[in-house]
């Protein structure tokens, strides 16, 4: 089913991709705990506790998420899956984005050469409708499109 | 940066920093703490009031900054006005935790950059080699921040703890923001730094028989809440009012898996955290949502064994404990219980190969004391490191009373009561 939703473009930019979808918060450092040791260009999600995503390839792809949880250690994983080139495309989240996403996701905007994009607030409805594998298509003024 | 487009209100001061007053470096710390405020609504960045305390221990991208990160801050040299402590150490320290050759190699090759990363450090203002340990706020430790401090800590077993048990107020800082806004000296004025921030908006009624196992209490209000404020009610007629050592471990272990299920960063408990005393259900919102946590609503033990554990075999090889690290009163307490469970077993040494986690500072002074040597002739071993490394149990059996750990490697959690059985080969 086609539909676009509107949230706030946090990093903006235009780009399409595959969608990764956890309707529980998403533990950062769980999910890419053996992916940030090894390079590789996958990032299987390794969180046993994400019965969606346990398993699933996540680099190249949108994480669709409420927000994320666990380990403040998770904070340096983004920086770390970019250098090593297995990092998701995009994060969207249907809340507002947390602290701890929100400084891992810009501290690795800065501090490397390439972004991951981030939309927040994209709406509960927006996480009852994506679905595993939907196309998604980002657009620089945080709106977004699935399966247009 | 076009500082006209941001809705943060900014100083003349950061407004030049920007402007790369201070140099290239500092313009970017101050410019992703500056970013950072704008994304959660900050209306302005606060000075940082007190020590920080870090998660960025270990030698590994990914886990903390890279090298090179941390070479260009200290070749502008940068250090933090106020030294902070940091997490528990990796666990290099191998005789304590039983290893195979293949998995000192591994940690080895893992960690082969720790001893440059420490010193990187100690330059960027660590408080001493030994500042390092995931309860901070311990006596013996000595990172005590005051009510209505303000500081940018991360880890979130220790923010959950700053904020609630020490009224102090703390975002959950990430890994490497942690670090920079303690360079910066400011932190954005959002979130837990705010009065409405520290509102409940849920209330949760405990109306269990017996109180809670503190993992599995932590476990449904995280996993319920995620990034919520809960008013917790009920526990103050198992703990009693106000707090004491005893209720300090049991909201330390509570909150760490509050903080690891969800994202919480604050509760507050009627009768027993500061604000809960000054400011009762004032403090809950209007619109707050209500869980009720009876006996049924909690997690069986049985529910943690998720897939991880297939093929291993249900006999515990390894058990680790103190993840946080203990204090002096659980040290004492598991020093009884495994005594008791020697003497009951008429066993010498534990069973199972044993290691207890705890702060530098904290085994110092349990060394002095008579249990040590019993524990220690049981064959317990002592580290002021982190248990959580796969690495450490590729292939093994482990068992632990950290969901934490159990989250994050493939260690089975249980109860203490069941942890012990099993520990001396009997049946819960």
């Amino acid at each position: 089913m086609k539909k676009q939703f509107t949230g706030r473009p946090v990093l903006p930019g235009n780009v399409e991709g595959e969608a990764r979808v956890s309707r529980k918060g998403f533990n950062i450092y769980a999910s890419f705990f053996t992916s940030i040791h090894i390079k590789s260009d996958k990032a299987i999600c390794a969180d046993g506790g994400n019965k969606e995503l346990f398993g699933k390839e996540l680099a190249g792809k949108i994480i669709c998420l409420p927000k994320t949880v666990g380990t403040t250690s998770g904070g340096a994983v983004w920086q770390r899956l970019i250098n090593l080139g297995n990092s998701p495309i995009a994060v969207l989240f249907s809340e507002q984005i947390d602290s701890l996403a929100a400084g891992g996701l810009i501290v690795a905007d800065i501090w490397t050469d390439k972004r991951i994009y981030v939309i927040d607030q994209l709406g509960d409805e927006f996480l009852d409708t994506v679905k595993n594998n939907d196309r998604i298509k980002i657009h620089q003024d945080g709106s977004i499109m699935i399966n247009g | 940066m076009d500082f006209e487009k941001l809705k943060i209100n900014l100083t003349q001061d950061e407004k030049e920093i920007l402007n790369r007053r201070d140099g290239p470096v500092m313009e970017k710390v101050l410019r992703t703490i500056v970013f950072y405020g704008e994304v959660l609504d900050a209306d302005r960045l606060v000075e940082i009031t007190n020590s920080g305390h870090l998660v960025i221990t270990y030698a590994i991208p990914g886990i903390a900054p890279s090298m090179e990160m941390l070479d260009e801050l200290i070749d502008s040299k940068m250090k933090v006005e106020k030294s902070f402590t940091l997490d528990p150490k990796p666990p290099l320290d191998f005789e304590n935790w039983n290893l195979k050759p293949e998995q000192k190699k591994l940690l080895l090759q893992m960690y082969a950059d720790q001893k440059e990363y420490d010193k990187k450090m100690l330059l960027l203002g660590l408080r001493d080699p030994d500042a390092c340990t995931c309860t901070p706020y311990l006596m013996e430790v000595g990172n005590i921040p005051k009510r209505g401090d303000i500081l940018a800590w991360s880890e979130s077993a220790c923010v959950i703890y700053a904020n609630s048990v020490l009224a102090a107020r703390t975002n959950r800082n990430g890994a490497i923001i942690d670090l920079l806004s303690n360079l910066a000296g400011k932190t954005p004025l959002a979130g837990l730094l705010t009065d409405e921030g520290r509102k409940a908006d849920w209330l949760i009624k405990i109306t269990t028989e017996k109180l809670p196992v503190p993992q599995l209490l932590g476990a449904a209000i995280g996993e319920k809440v995620l990034a919520g404020v809960p008013f917790i009610k009920g526990l103050d007629k198992f703990l009693g009012s106000g707090i004491n050592s005893r209720t300090r471990d049991y909201l330390h272990d509570m909150g760490s898996v509050c903080a690891t299920a969800g994202a919480v960063g604050l509760y507050h408990v009627e009768n027993i955290t500061p604000e809960a005393i000054d400011f009762g259900t004032d403090l809950i919102t209007e619109d707050f949502r209500t869980y009720v946590i009876g006996d049924d609503e909690l997690k069986k033990p049985e529910d943690y064994i998720s897939g991880k554990s297939e093929g291993r075999t249900p006999k515990p090889e390894k058990c680790y404990l103190g993840c946080p690290h203990f204090s002096l009163e659980q040290l004492s307490w598991w020093s009884q219980k495994i005594d008791e469970g020697l003497k009951r077993s008429g066993q010498k040494e534990i069973p199972v190969k044993t290691t207890v986690c705890a702060a530098p500072q904290i085994l110092k002074k349990f060394k002095k004391s008579k249990a040590f040597l019993m524990l220690e002739k049981a064959g317990v071993k002592f580290s002021f490191g982190c248990p959580l490394f796969d690495e450490l149990g590729e292939g093994e059996s482990i068992i632990t009373n950290s969901y934490k750990l159990h989250t994050y490697t493939s260690a089975q959690f249980y109860p203490d009561d069941i942890l012990l059985s099993m520990l001396f080969n009997q049946k819960s």
